[in-house]
């Protein structure tokens, strides 16, 4: 039987959004759903069609014990936790492998920002103090790398692997504000290597409550004072000094 | 209860991993699944378990989430149906299915509201489709309930129910041929 037919396809859908589909047909079902997209379409209308009847489910509050469960489980901070890893918001290994790139990567950056250092003789052992942002894909490995001195007008864009935008589009960079602030537009994103972006202002005026920094691709030529699309990478924005 | 931009902005968050985002929408929808799930497998225990898998799911799973085609809460309740359904499918398994079914899914104790008839009366008044669905008999809105609110298959569906296998796997499909017709007309769903 074609189960790919789009009636077969729908009363198969019907069922395992019901419930009703059980067994061998729903491990059967369940595995066209990860390898056939008009599967998923047809699971997801009828799960639409169903909604109404879960919003009517009465609440039951679950027991405090079941977030300390899953917080432990996944590794999360605490919510009063404080320093690098709450910056980061990443857990312990995620926050460790952060610090290290931006240690060594910065490194490197800032070398290239300041070429006159690798003339100096005395090696300083303290960074400059800098903004610094690591944009991470969903799957939380770094891409993009941000990095500005405190007092500077250049922001350095260095990219850890290859993005390029889509055929029309172009990659933009926002910053948003602690608290939920409008976020705003920092600059253009090369499809690789490392571009610096001219800011309007210092970085400590910029930059002083920015909380995160996101990319999106956005239609080249517009002016949007928003992202329009999702943010593809995104990270913490966190003062190195 | 959060909007649906607030959720799936939340969900975009979680798939940075972001864990404030993570805490919110534990926060804001975590009663409402585990509801769901308990409706399903009136173990209050055992709805926890689930609900804390399907939160590990969505941790690990977020970007999977399509806001073209699912809202939010949808997404995440049907993360913890099929969780819940497929637990107790494998409790039944283990107890061998061959306890018979009686009457007693349909008498779920002393919360009234709870009973799979009134809730699904309530789902249609709440999506104001009551109307519209005043002509299903008896017997599809009891099937459509069971099957929705307590994962039962046809096979039990006709035991509990008293009524031949044919009829009620006609009573499942009539019930929801006819609420998805009217979702459509009411304008509550495009699809």
């Amino acid at each position: 039987m074609n189960l790919l037919q789009p009636e077969r396809l729908d009363a198969l859908a019907r069922e395992h959004a019901l419930g009703t589909l059980h067994g061998g047909a729903r491990r059967r079902f369940e595995t066209l759903l990860a390898g056939q997209p008009q599967a998923r379409d047809a699971l997801e209308r009828w799960q639409e069609h169903f909604a109404p009847l879960a919003a009517v489910v009465p609440p039951v509050q679950p027991r405090e014990a079941v977030w300390q469960q899953l917080s432990q489980r996944l590794r999360l901070q605490p919510a009063g936790a404080t320093g690098w890893r709450r910056w980061l918001g990443m857990p312990v290994l995620g926050g460790a492998l952060a610090g290290v790139l931006i240690g060594v990567v910065l490194g490197a950056v800032v070398l290239q920002q300041q070429p006159q250092w690798l003339g100096l003789e005395v090696v300083r052992d303290k960074l400059p103090p800098s903004y610094v942002g690591v944009l991470s894909n969903p799957e939380g490995k770094p891409v993009v790398l941000l990095s500005s001195r405190r007092q500077g007008r250049v922001l350095m864009a260095r990219m850890l692997q290859p993005l390029p935008a889509p055929p029309g589009l172009v990659s933009r960079i926002w910053a948003f504000p602690e608290g939920g602030g409008a976020p705003f537009l920092v600059g253009s994103a090369p499809a690789s290597g490392i571009a610096p972006m001219a800011l309007p202002d210092t970085s400590e005026r910029l930059f002083a409550k920015v909380e995160r920094l996101g990319l999106s691709f956005e239609p080249a030529g517009a002016s949007p004072t928003a992202p329009s699309t999702p943010l593809v990478v995104a990270g913490p924005c966190v003062k190195l000094w | 209860m959060s909007t649906n931009d607030e959720l799936a902005s939340l969900l975009g968050r979680i798939a940075l991993r972001d864990q404030r985002a993570f805490e919110l929408l534990y926060r804001a929808t975590s009663a409402h699944l585990l509801g769901v799930a308990y409706a399903v497998m009136r173990d209050r225990e055992r709805a926890e378990d689930v609900l804390q898998e399907a939160f590990v799911n969505v941790w690990h799973g977020a970007a999977g989430f399509r806001s073209s085609v699912a809202t939010p809460m949808t997404w995440l309740i049907n993360i913890v149906r099929n969780k819940a359904i497929d637990r107790i499918r494998v409790g039944q398994a283990e107890r061998n299915s061959s306890v018979p079914l009686d009457d007693e899914a349909l008498q779920v104790g002393d919360d009234e509201a709870q009973q799979p008839q009134r809730l699904i009366e309530a789902g249609f008044l709440r999506a104001r489709i009551d109307g519209c669905m005043s002509g299903l008999s008896a017997g599809q809105r009891q099937a459509l309930a069971l099957a929705y609110f307590r994962g039962l298959v046809h096979a039990e569906i006709a035991q509990t129910l008293g009524a031949p296998l044919g009829t009620v796997k006609a009573w499942v499909r009539r019930g929801s041929d006819r609420m998805r017709d009217c979702l459509r007309a009411a304008g509550v769903t495009s699809a």
